[in-house]
């Protein structure tokens, strides 16, 4: 029986960036039509179970509230602890239980956590954050119908996904944390209310990719040197004086100036040696994460673990193709016509 | 954040006096209550509500606040006025009924007025917000910069006058932040069973500002956040909505036998004392000696057995005082 797993982080989307940009409440009433649609399109090609994580809203229960399915849904049984664990444990057990895709709703951070657990199964990532370089804004239905398509085996895993980078993090020889898009040094003591906006703030970067099109940080390394996600490097940019500026749209209504001293692309592998920043910490996609201690060094790298991802265009094209969405009409007798 | 050392050392001695000035007041309150509880007896007759847990959202918050700016409190409301500066030996007269208190003994613990430093409560639930808006309004006519304050908890979200405040100071851009406290328990209801909504920072779409949900009980979270709601209202830009998920240490009220809750709830919440997470923070990026720490501990300590000595020592109001201060003249 084909599993799908759906991951919707009722946190995403609702953080002080609402006070400091100009990003907007992402209400989770529509995270909860999202899904519901989701579960319409992986019913409508097949798939048979999929399974939820419980979360502190309700939003899968909700979406489930009226809704006729004959896709059997089960929750994950798991005690939300309402944080950024959730997800990882979710994914966790969603890929133990043989889920064949998973399909995400939130931003970065969220697809950072999911990462940590769902190995090689593909992901969907529905943009419902905030700084969106790593999801992608989709209709659920499309989503739904992609991830099912890709799950059923309509749609071959090397035609359906492309492989994503990841930014690895190294403490003392542990791998210590990741991060899908960015990984930044930023000038302060403590974690609090996690974003980061204040760019001046901002002392290095380290992107696994940066398009001209991302919201975000990586948007600085967008405009300053693109470093597309199917390069085998990344990018790595020190902020300061003695370089040039760039006008970066690092939050959702607001593009900002950004001072940088230098750049350059990283190889795959290679590693950034942090030392000597503190009192700093390293935000990973957007949120603060780790206290850096003054003498520790932090590595940091670039390489080609990230989750795979199914590309909707790509997906929905091929299954068109080979006549997925095609059934054959039936004449007014009731009789199966063929036509030749 | 550019909070400095001494900044830092405020807060976590402010906490401290919240936490000493509730768990003390715990103890007095149970004083000739028992064995069998009655609520009129003992030196601090009445309710009680107690916001031990709840320090980070009044101390984050009122960080940002001047003497001007006005602060509108709820039934448990302790915190606020500790972190709005009033002065704590009225503080602690006034609840215990006497007439040296902010009141002349007449208000009580839920009716805590203080015309100097702009604060009130009300032991009426979901009442903070249009007086804060009357106060933004008043800010805004008179051209201040000034702002208010109106704390609630999330069980008043759902009064309609939330939504009839919130669609007020959304028309009328008032300077006005609505920050509310979710402890999980609206009495003994929890936000499950009680909110359609239950992050209420969402419900900001519906009257077009900002709406922001803090997740920890972390006073620099607050502090953050609520910092930028402040700026916004002084610049005229209007108000903001703040939820914060906070933790009731103690029952809605004194004496509440807390059957509702989960038994290992309270000691999962202590365990994760809000201070004692800011006062490591502290140690770790070196702005504090555990001497330091200790020191501030201490000092809160010495304010608040000295409040609670003033409060015992005041006399009671004479009777008659109570014909006093109805009317203005």
């Amino acid at each position: 029986m084909t599993v799908v797993g759906i991951i919707a982080n009722p946190a995403a989307g609702r953080d002080i960036r609402r006070l400091v940009a100009h990003a907007s409440v992402f209400d989770n009433n529509e995270k909860v039509n999202i899904v519901r649609r989701v579960l319409m399109g992986l019913e409508a090609v097949g798939v048979r179970k999929a399974w939820i994580m419980p979360d502190a809203y309700g939003i899968g229960r909700k979406a489930l509230d009226a809704l006729r399915l004959n896709l059997e849904v089960r929750f994950v049984e798991m005690s939300p602890r309402f944080e950024e664990g959730d997800s990882v444990e979710a994914a966790a057990r969603m890929v133990e239980a043989g889920a064949r895709t998973l399909i995400t709703l939130g931003g970065d951070g969220t697809n950072r956590a999911v990462a940590k657990a769902c190995g090689a199964i593909p992901l969907m990532p529905i943009s419902t954050g905030t700084n969106n370089a790593f999801p992608v804004m989709v209709e659920g239905t499309l989503a739904g119908l992609a991830a099912g398509l890709t799950a059923m085996g309509v749609v071959p895993l090397e035609v359906a996904t492309t492989s994503t980078k990841r930014i690895d993090l190294w403490r003392g020889g542990t791998l210590e944390e990741i991060a899908l898009v960015d990984a930044v040094v930023y000038r302060e003591r403590f974690i609090a209310s996690r974003a980061v906006w204040r760019l001046d703030e901002v002392k290095m970067a380290l992107f696994t990719r940066a398009e001209p099109w991302n919201i975000g940080l990586s948007a600085i390394g967008g405009y300053l040197e693109a470093t597309p996600l199917a390069a085998d490097e990344g990018l790595y940019v020190e902020m300061g004086e003695g370089g040039c500026e760039v006008l970066a749209p690092v939050a959702p209504g607001v593009i900002h100036a950004v001072k940088v001293a230098a750049h350059r692309r990283v190889r795959l592998g290679e590693r950034i040696v942090v030392v000597d920043c503190a009192p700093a910490l390293i935000a990973l996609d957007g949120e603060r994460k780790v206290t850096l201690k003054a003498g520790e060094p932090i590595e940091l790298c670039v390489t080609a673990s990230g989750p795979r991802v199914i590309e909707i265009r790509r997906t929905l094209s091929y299954a068109a193709a080979v006549g997925a969405f095609i059934r054959e009409s039936l004449p007014t007798d009731g009789k199966a016509s063929r036509s030749s | 954040m550019n909070l400095t050392k001494e900044q830092l050392l405020t807060m976590y001695r402010q906490m401290w006096t919240i936490r000493h000035f509730e768990d003390e007041m715990a103890a007095a309150y149970m004083e000739g209550k028992t064995p069998a509880f009655d609520i009129g007896s003992g030196p601090v007759p009445g309710e009680m509500h107690l916001a031990a847990g709840q320090e980070p959202v009044a101390v984050g918050a009122c960080m940002h606040l001047r003497k001007e700016d006005t602060v509108v409190g709820t039934h448990r409301p302790h915190h606020f006025a500790i972190a709005k500066g009033i002065e704590l030996n009225k503080l602690a007269a006034e609840i215990f009924g006497k007439a040296t208190g902010l009141g002349k003994g007449k208000g009580g613990h839920m009716h805590l007025f203080d015309v100097e430093h702009k604060f009130s409560c009300s032991g009426i639930v979901g009442a903070s917000f249009p007086p804060a808006c009357g106060a933004a309004l008043a800010a805004k006519k008179m051209g201040k910069d000034w702002v208010a304050v109106a704390f609630a908890g999330e069980g008043a979200a759902n009064q309609g006058s939330f939504h009839e405040a919130l669609n007020l100071a959304a028309l009328w851009k008032l300077p006005v932040i609505f920050i509310i406290e979710d402890n999980s328990w609206a009495i003994s209801v929890s936000k499950r069973q009680s909110t359609a909504i239950p992050d209420n920072s969402q419900r900001a779409a519906g009257y077009g500002i900002p709406g922001v949900r803090v997740d920890e009980n972390d006073v620099l979270a607050v502090y953050e956040v609520v910092g930028e709601a402040v700026q916004r209202a002084r610049r005229g830009e209007g108000p903001s909505l703040i939820e914060v998920k906070t933790d009731r240490l103690y029952g809605h009220f004194q004496g509440d036998p807390e059957l509702y809750r989960p038994k290992d709830e309270v000691p999962t919440l202590r365990a994760n004392d809000p201070i004692l997470r800011f006062g490591k923070q502290l140690l770790e990026q070196g702005f504090a000696t555990q001497s330091d720490l200790d020191a501030a501990r201490e000092a809160a300590k010495a304010d608040v057995d000295a409040a609670f000595a003033f409060a015992r020592q005041s006399p009671y109001p004479a009777p008659e005082s109570a014909l006093e201060d109805v009317f203005v003249s």
